[in-house]
């Protein structure tokens, strides 16, 4: 594609410069994934490099150390000790004993049955049972992991064989701090200083490294119930875990490829197409959050100024009137909602009393008007929040923009669409693209207004899909409904769930890297 | 002449009143087949309730436009905007007039189902799911039905369900929550704001492409984990307070937002001044903070009200662990449930409506505060 | 009261971009430093250093003969004034000059004393209940500094105080802080971009370009002896006349040659020039505006040059004039030294004569920028 310079541009005509921005929009995305693989290729480069760099550090740190700085390569914290820094080396020491410990007593044989999640599963057994005095009766019975411990349970194999690999990260890091603490302990002791004691650890603590005290709560808890869960999800996906396969109560599950991913890409697994329901339901994923976002967008921003305009008052009502949306817990309002627009409903009886409809509508029961309705409710939950949001942004428009826009003569429109509109979607450029994510995995909508209904178009395969579900309300029901002898396919939602995080890292990133309030910062500052 | 906006302020005042008159008299008489004059004349019975909200509606707002015209009108006399208050064209009155029409439309939609449950949730019979609010003749006539209302509903849900149950579980999870998690939140929200470390983009960047897993992916292993140490069930409490309250550093993209628009040159002098990292906290940014402070706490306090999936999931079977959500959504997850639990789901709606819609009143300010100056930014 | 040194300091941010180059400098006690230049140079960056507000990248910075560089802001012992004021705005003025006294758990009835006296010497004693918020510009300047004042630090820092100020006011506490310094007799670190607060202030001047230090001197030194173009553009207002030109070496005497004129070099610079061996060749000459002089008819080496634009300032005027090889010069003139036929002459396109004298030139190496002769 040609490009332009600035003056050459600028003798464009509209429609040519309409095309030319247009066919730059789309010529920058190849790059902009480009630009993402470099990063990537970049950051691995310079992952490679650090740790190259870190080897020679500890090399060396050993070589020129001292005996205590060399002991310490073995028992953590010894240095530390050694040179006086008790509360250091102290905790250094107990962390490597726990450890040890755990490695001992856990988790070396977790990391062992990685490999195979378990070889002995649950097994049947006849038992004799007494039923009167000399008179036995034998039963079949299925010993499970709560009768034989030596049974193993692939759910905790795998759980467990994830958090000690995060151990042995830990340990790896806080084992090179520890060397690293002793190479610069020797560095001071060299210059002739003295080394921090206890004291001043703890001082710092709530000082110059209060960031790390005050993240520490907070990332332990993202640490343990968001990524070692994630972690162990994404894994799930190359296994066939399921409700059938759960562990050690209904038998062993194991590692399987990508098989899953197949299936979900095939057209035909048992009698379900697959490929065609992830297709039908990723579209309408989409669909939906582009008018959810956009519809909720403008007409929010529609509403903040009809109520912002000068000379209307009660100003605070409106706003109230509106705000009470956000107020009432949405299981509620949805809920209620939902059941206004049902065969035997308000809103249906409403109609027909005024005579417009002799038969009840079935909102709920055809999937194109489902699918509208479900918009159209989501406009009016989500129509109070933006006008906030929009509201607050107005009245940071500089005053003098309009000022001047009516000096040059400009109509109210042509300040709304070359004032307002521009600032609005430059400040909320990034806040459109979460809510366009957020809207693709927006649950509670979907599932309190029509639990994913109606099932006219889909109905076939795990989780019962239906003409409404979101990818996010589907695995959500994979997860829920058994669906042939496997039961709730829990790798198969966790495919989709790798899935859904893949369209969102692409859609992001693309956006993200073509935002106007990413590329040009300055504009209205 | 005394003040201009005296004559329509009357006329706004007499219309008001006459509206609102109207429109409680209408919806009373829905309210009550005995004071019906429409029982045998009109069948149209939504076209009287609709106009009975329109009037009741239209009456405040007129009452509340006269009051502030009169108020402004005392405004003008004492010289204050007066020019500005003659040089309104008539083409500005007309487009604010549509405008009015459009607001009050809007705030119509807004209300009605709140109107609705509110109503339904004093019906006494039948206790399941009508197309009519009120009395409805035609219908009376056709199925029998004779539409009575009292406080029955209110009291079945104090004496004959779980409610209090859950209510009370709910209640805790959430001050537990806003408590917890209102510290997680700003403790990261802080650190991310102000400090300058290694590790503070990589940060940001993991946990933005965490959050593009869908979490409920998280859900299967939580509940499986939780109920391994006994957590789930009866004893589900605890598990939900941690696993709310967990995760929620995720959620710092707001506070930070507000933290950002706090100068930083306040901490640099706080910090010249002789303070801790930590003394510049609780000594200056925090009270600077309040509106986000509030607003963190009224979200973490809002959000466990509303948690349906995530409950519904860890608590099963055991109705003494459920939330209000999962336990109003159970009365409408069947036909037979619906019909027999309808009305009351209603008034356990108000029930837990009422208090976060209060408190979210009061600290209204606060909140819009906090979405307008932080949410954007974050 | 301490001394400041600063050893080879740098600062290097995340994406690579050096702020501040090797930075040398020994300030001492009492002294009164003005770091000057424009936006982007370095110059606040190396005052936040100081202050321990930016991670030093290299070098050494010292306190009182103490290396600082580890130290966080709180334990350096000193007190800094911000540009943008920074006062608390949840607290009164009592409070916001009263809370590093607070941290330090001093008896209230001392704080009492230190910040009453504070504000009286401010003249700020009225609005101690206030909140910032409900004070004037200057005011809020005045509890800045009375905050930095009650401290009794070694070093006192100051960024910028003024530029948030209008021009009268500026020019008004700019004599305040003068007095201040007599008062408070310690060692001042001073940032601004302004040349006149830095002349009128400092004791010696650090002027700085894209973070480098380009000279450092006392205000005499830097405004006669400027050691590079740079500097002398940057100091004095209006801006130094440079003109690309000729120097001839004729012996023993030099002589400039700027449109058509011959100009004999003469007094110390003169000397300097012959000492140091300067060759004839193109150079950069530098004529500060208040050195030209105006003529009404040609005379010994005027140059005739046409009147462009006239800025009446009161007590002098500004004259842009283009001499006939299209060169910008300005020519400041006290309007008393004129006649009234005189001023009303001076109109636009009028015809003018310029010349100056042979002891008030500068010489710039056209390549290096750097002064021939200093």
């Amino acid at each position: 594609m040609k490009k332009y310079s600035d003056l050459e541009y600028l003798k464009l005509s509209k429609g040519e410069r309409f095309k030319y921005k247009f066919l730059s929009f789309f010529a920058a995305i190849p790059v902009a994934i480009g630009n993402l693989f470099k990063g990537i290729g970049g950051w691995f480069k310079k992952a490679g490099l650090s740790i190259a760099n870190e080897a020679k550090d500890i090399w060396t740190t050993f070589v020129q150390g001292d005996w205590k700085t060399k002991l310490s390569f073995l028992i953590m914290g010894f240095g530390c000790l050694a040179r006086g820094q008790i509360l250091r080396g102290l905790l250094f020491l107990a962390f490597e004993l726990v450890f040890i410990g755990y490695m001992v007593l856990m988790g070396a044989e977790y990391l062992g049955l990685l490999s195979t999640l378990g070889t002995k599963g649950p097994y049947q057994m006849t038992e004799k049972i007494e039923l009167m005095p000399g008179r036995f009766r034998e039963v079949v019975k299925t010993v499970t992991y709560a009768d034989d411990p030596t049974i193993h349970n692939s759910f905790k194999i795998l759980l467990y064989g994830v958090l000690t690999i995060f151990f042995i990260v830990a340990f790896v890091y806080t084992w090179r701090v520890n060397v690293k603490q002793n190479k610069i302990a020797e560095g001071i002791l060299r210059s002739g200083k003295k080394l921090k004691s206890g004291k001043d650890d703890l001082r710092s603590m709530v000082d110059d490294k209060f960031h790390a005290t005050l993240l520490a709560l907070p990332l332990t808890g993202i640490l343990l119930f968001t990524v070692l869960p994630l972690v162990f999800m994404i894994l799930v996906a190359f296994t066939n875990y399921s409700s059938a396969h759960n562990g050690g109560e209904t038998g062993l599950f194991h590692w399987v490829g990508l098989q899953n991913f197949q299936t979900l890409f095939s057209w035909d697994v048992g009698g379900v197409n697959y490929s065609a329901t992830f297709g039908e339901i990723l579209l309408w994923t989409l669909i939906w959050a582009f008018f959810a976002t956009f519809t909720n967008y403008f007409l929010g921003i529609a509403v903040a100024m009809i109520i912002n305009k000068k000379g209307i008052r009660l100003k605070k009502l409106w706003r109230t009137v509106l705000i009470m949306t956000i107020a009432i817990p949405q299981f509620i309002s949805l809920l209620y909602v939902s059941k206004m627009f049902t065969l035997n409903g308000l809103f249906n009886g409403f109609l027909m009393d005024l005579g417009i409809i002799h038969t009840a509508i079935d909102f709920w029961g055809t999937p194109t008007l489902a699918r509208v309705m479900v918009i159209i409710i989501n406009i009016w939950i989500g129509i109070p929040y933006l006008m906030l949001i929009a509201t607050g942004i107005l009245m940071n428009i500089p005053a003098d923009l309009y000022e001047s826009a009516k000096i040059d003569g400009a109509s109210g429109w042509k300040q709304f669409s070359k004032i307002t509109l521009p600032y609005m979607l430059f400040i909320t450029g990034p806040y459109l693209l979460t809510s366009f994510t957020g809207n693709m995995n927006n649950f509670n909508v979907i599932y309190l207004l029509t639990g994913g209904g109606p099932h006219v178009n889909l109905s076939n395969g795990a989780g019962n899909p239906g003409d409404t579900d979101l990818l996010i309300t589907w695995l959500f029901n994979i997860t829920q409904k058994g669906f042939g002898e496997d039961g709730a396919q829990y790798y198969l939602a966790s495919v989709i769930g790798i899935l859904v995080f893949i369209v969102v890292a692409v859609i992001s990133l693309i956006v993200y890297n073509l935002l106007p309030s990413v590329k040009n910062e300055e504009d209205f500052q | 002449m005394k003040n201009k906006n005296q004559i329509p302020a009357t006329i706004l005042l007499v219309l008001g009143a006459v509206l609102t008159a109207g429109g409680i008299f209408l919806l009373v008489n829905r309210f009550s087949p005995m004071w019906s004059f429409s029982h045998k004349y009109m069948t149209d019975n939504a076209i009287f309730v609709m106009l009975g909200i329109l009037g009741l509606f239209l009456g405040v707002v007129g009452l509340l436009l006269s009051r502030s015209l009169f108020k402004e009108g005392r405004e003008i006399q004492e010289g204050e905007g007066l020019k500005q208050h003659m040089g309104m064209k008539a083409s500005a009155r007309i487009s604010n007039t549509v405008i009015y029409v459009l607001l009050v439309l809007i705030s119509i939609v807004w209300l009605v189902p709140f109107f609705c449950i509110v109503v339904q949730s004093f019906r006494v019979n039948p206790t399941g799911m009508t197309r009519y609010l009120f009395n409805n003749p035609d219908a009376a006539l056709k199925e029998g039905l004779t539409i009575r209302f009292g406080l029955d509903n209110y009291r079945r849900l104090f004496q004959e369900t779980k409610f209090p149950r859950w209510y009370l579980n709910t209640f805790i999870i959430a001050v537990v929550v806003a408590v917890v998690q209102t510290i997680i939140v700003l403790c990261m929200s802080y650190t991310l704001s102000r400090f300058r470390f290694k590790l503070r983009k990589p940060l940001m960047q993991f946990m933005l492409i965490l959050g593009m897993f869908p979490g409920m992916l998280t859900m299967i292993i939580l509940y499986q984990v939780l109920k391994d140490i006994g957590l789930a069930g009866a004893n589900a409490m605890p598990g939900l307070i941690l696993v709310y309250v967990a995760s929620s550093g995720m959620g710092y993209y707001v506070s930070k937002g507000f933290f950002d628009t706090i100068p930083k040159s306040l901490d640099e002098a706080a910090r010249i001044d002789g303070a801790t990292r930590a003394q510049v906290l609780y000594k200056i940014i925090l009270p600077l903070a309040k509106p986000i402070v509030i607003y963190t706490v009224l979200t973490a306090f809002m959000g466990p009200w509303g948690d349906f999936v995530f409950a519904k999931y860890v608590t099963g079977v055991t109705p003494e662990a459920w939330n209000v959500a999962v336990g109003l959504q159970q009365w409408l997850s069947t036909s037979t449930n619906i019909s027999e639990n309808y009305t009351m789901f209603c008034a356990g709606g108000v029930i837990v409506a009422i208090p976060v819609v209060i408190l979210f009143m009061c600290l209204q300010k606060y909140y819009v505060e906090g979405v307008t100056g932080g949410a954007v930014k974050g | 009261m301490a001394s400041v040194k600063l050893t080879n300091v740098k600062k290097v941010y995340d994406n690579n971009v050096v702020a501040v180059h090797d930075f040398n400098l020994d300030i001492k006690d009492k002294e009164f430093v003005v770091f000057v230049g424009p936006s982007g140079c370095g110059k606040s960056t190396t005052l936040r250093m100081v202050a321990g507000l930016e991670d030093i990248s290299g070098g050494t910075v010292e306190i009182d003969g103490e290396v600082v560089n580890d130290l966080q802001p709180k334990d350096r012992n000193i007190a800094m004034v911000f540009q943008n004021y920074a006062l608390y705005p949840h607290m009164s003025v009592y409070d916001n000059i009263a809370f590093s006294l607070r941290l330090q758990k001093m008896p209230e009835d001392v704080i009492y004393s230190k910040v009453t006296n504070a504000a009286e010497i401010l003249g700020i004693t009225d609005y101690l209940m206030r909140k910032p918020r409900a004070l004037s510009g200057g005011q809020r300047q005045r509890v800045a500094i009375g905050r930095a004042m009650v401290r009794d630090s070694k070093v006192f820092l100051m960024d910028e105080p003024l530029s948030n100020l209008d021009a009268k006011l500026r020019n008004q506490m700019r004599a305040e802080i003068i007095l201040l310094r007599q008062k408070l007799n310690t060692t001042f670190i001073y940032v601004t971009h302004d040349q006149t607060e830095a002349m009128t202030l400092g004791d010696r001047i650090v002027i700085m370009k894209d973070g480098y230090i380009q000279q450092v001197g006392t205000p005499a030194e830097v405004f006669e002896k400027p050691t590079n173009l740079f500097v002398a553009e940057f100091i004095g207002a209006p801006k130094m006349n440079i003109v690309k030109t000729d120097l001839v070496k004729e012996g023993n005497r030099y002589f400039v040659t700027p449109c058509g004129s011959r100009i004999e070099v003469t007094g110390e610079k003169g000397e300097l020039l012959n000492e140091k061996c300067v060759p004839s060749g193109s150079i950069l000459l530098g004529v500060r505006p208040e050195h030209m002089k105006l003529a009404f008819a040609p005379g010994e080496n005027t140059m005739s040059a046409r009147l462009e634009v006239n800025e009446m300032m009161g007590s002098e005027l500004h004259l842009h004039v283009f001499t006939e090889d299209g060169t910008r010069w300005i020519v400041r003139v006290p309007t008393i030294d004129l006649t009234q036929e005189q001023r009303a002459s001076l109109k636009n396109g009028a015809q003018v004569y310029i010349t100056f004298e042979g002891k008030v030139m500068h010489f710039f190496d056209p390549e290096t920028e750097k002064n021939l002769i200093y």
